[in-house]
C-alpha cells in the first residue's frame, strides 16, 4: 500500500502563452491518495486520488512571488474550474517487473476529466521497498484545454508531470 | 507607451454607435473586469478594473472621462487614469474612438507602470491587445 503517510505524489505544471512570464511553474502535492502495488504472480497497480486534495507547495519563475493567498486561490481554481471534483483513478492493464525486480513498467488507463486514456510509465523499486517514478501527461491527450487567464495570453502548459516517491508498506502495516 | 489599433463591428447605424461609445455606463462594463463605481458627471465616471492573472489579480481604480468629442466627425477620446490599488503602479490611456455606420475603430495609447509593467513592454502589449480585442467583441453587442 502507498499513500500520503509513506510518501509523496507530486504534480508539476508549467506555463505557456505570450504572458507566460507573469505565471508560475507549480509544484503541488496530492494530500489524499492511495495506491496498491501488487507484485505477485499477476502484478497490478491501482491508484486513487481525491481531486480536492491538491495543495500548492511552490511556485517558481513568476514576476511576483507566490504567497499563501495566491496558493489558496490556485487550489480553489483547480477545484472549481479544472478538476471540478471529478474522479481520478488509474488501473493497470499490464505490469512487467524486470529480472532484477527493480524496474517495473506499467501500462493502464487513467480516468481524468471524466475521460479514460492509456498511460504508461516506469517505476523503480529498491530492496527497502522505496518506489519512485514519473508519469508524463498531456491535457490534450484528454481532450482538455489547459486553464488560461489574461484573455488566453497566460496558460498552463499542456504537459503535466506526476511523480511518486514513497516506501511501500504491506497491508498488515495499516 | 504602448499604442494599438483595433476595429469593431456592431451592424448598427452611426448615430447608435456614437451614442453607445459615449455612454460610460454601457462602455466601461464592456472591458472584462471593468465596472462603474460612480458617475461623477454625464461625461466622467469613477471606475474599477480587476485584471485576473491566474491566481493573482490587480485592481485598478480611477477615472474615465470623455476628454474630447467631435460630434460631426464622430470622434471621441476617452481618457483613463487609474492606480493599482494593491501597489504603486498606474495604468493610463487615451482611447480614441472613431465611429461610422456598422462599427468603428479604436486607437489606444497606454502608459502602464508598476507590477503590470514589470512583465515587460512586449507582454503588456500582448495582454492589452487581447483585452481590447475582447472589448471589441463585447462592443459588437452593445
Amino acid at each position: 500500500m502507498l499513500g500520503p503517510a509513506c510518501g509523496t505524489l507530486t504534480v508539476r505544471t508549467g506555463k505557456a502563452g505570450a504572458a507566460s512570464k507573469a505565471g508560475h511553474n507549480l509544484r503541488m502535492e496530492v494530500t489524499d491518495w492511495h495506491a496498491t502495488l501488487d507484485l505477485g504472480d499477476q502484478p497490478t497497480l491501482a491508484v486513487s486520488v481525491d481531486p480536492h486534495s491538491l495543495r500548492v507547495i511552490e511556485g517558481t519563475g513568476g514576476v511576483m512571488p507566490l504567497g499563501d493567498e495566491e496558493k489558496d486561490a490556485i487550489v480553489k481554481t483547480i477545484d472549481d474550474d479544472v478538476l471540478k471534483g471529478r474522479a481520478i483513478e488509474f488501473n493497470s492493464s499490464r505490469v512487467d517487473v524486470d529480472a532484477s525486480g527493480h524496474l517495473v513498467n506499467v501500462e493502464g488507463e487513467l480516468q481524468l476529466f471524466d475521460r479514460r486514456r492509456p498511460v504508461a510509465f516506469a517505476l523503480t523499486l529498491d530492496d527497502d521497498g522505496h518506489v519512485e517514478g514519473t508519469a508524463k501527461l498531456k491535457h490534450s491527450d484528454f481532450g482538455v484545454k489547459p486553464f488560461s487567464a489574461l484573455f488566453g495570453t497566460l496558460k498552463v502548459a499542456d504537459d503535466v508531470e506526476v511523480a511518486v516517491d514513497a516506501t511501500t508498506r504491506s497491508q498488515d502495516d495499516g | 507607451m504602448v499604442e494599438l489599433d483595433h476595429s469593431f463591428s456592431t451592424g448598427k447605424p452611426t448615430d447608435y454607435n456614437w451614442e453607445a461609445i459615449l455612454d460610460l455606463d454601457r462602455v466601461i462594463p464592456c472591458v472584462e473586469g471593468g465596472s462603474v463605481v460612480e458617475r461623477t458627471s454625464p461625461e466622467s465616471a469613477t471606475a474599477e478594473i480587476l485584471v485576473k492573472m491566474g491566481a493573482m489579480s490587480m485592481n485598478f481604480r480611477g477615472t474615465v472621462e470623455v476628454a474630447e468629442r467631435d460630434d460631426d466627425a464622430h470622434r471621441a477620446v476617452l481618457r483613463v487614469k487609474s492606480k493599482d490599488l494593491g501597489g504603486q503602479g498606474y495604468a493610463n490611456a487615451d482611447v480614441v474612438f472613431s465611429v461610422a455606420d456598422g462599427g468603428g475603430t479604436i486607437h489606444t495609447a497606454a502608459r502602464i507602470s508598476g507590477k503590470a509593467a514589470s512583465m515587460g513592454e512586449g507582454i503588456v502589449q500582448n495582454v492589452l491587445d487581447a483585452l481590447i480585442t475582447d472589448f471589441t467583441q463585447k462592443l459588437a453587442t452593445i
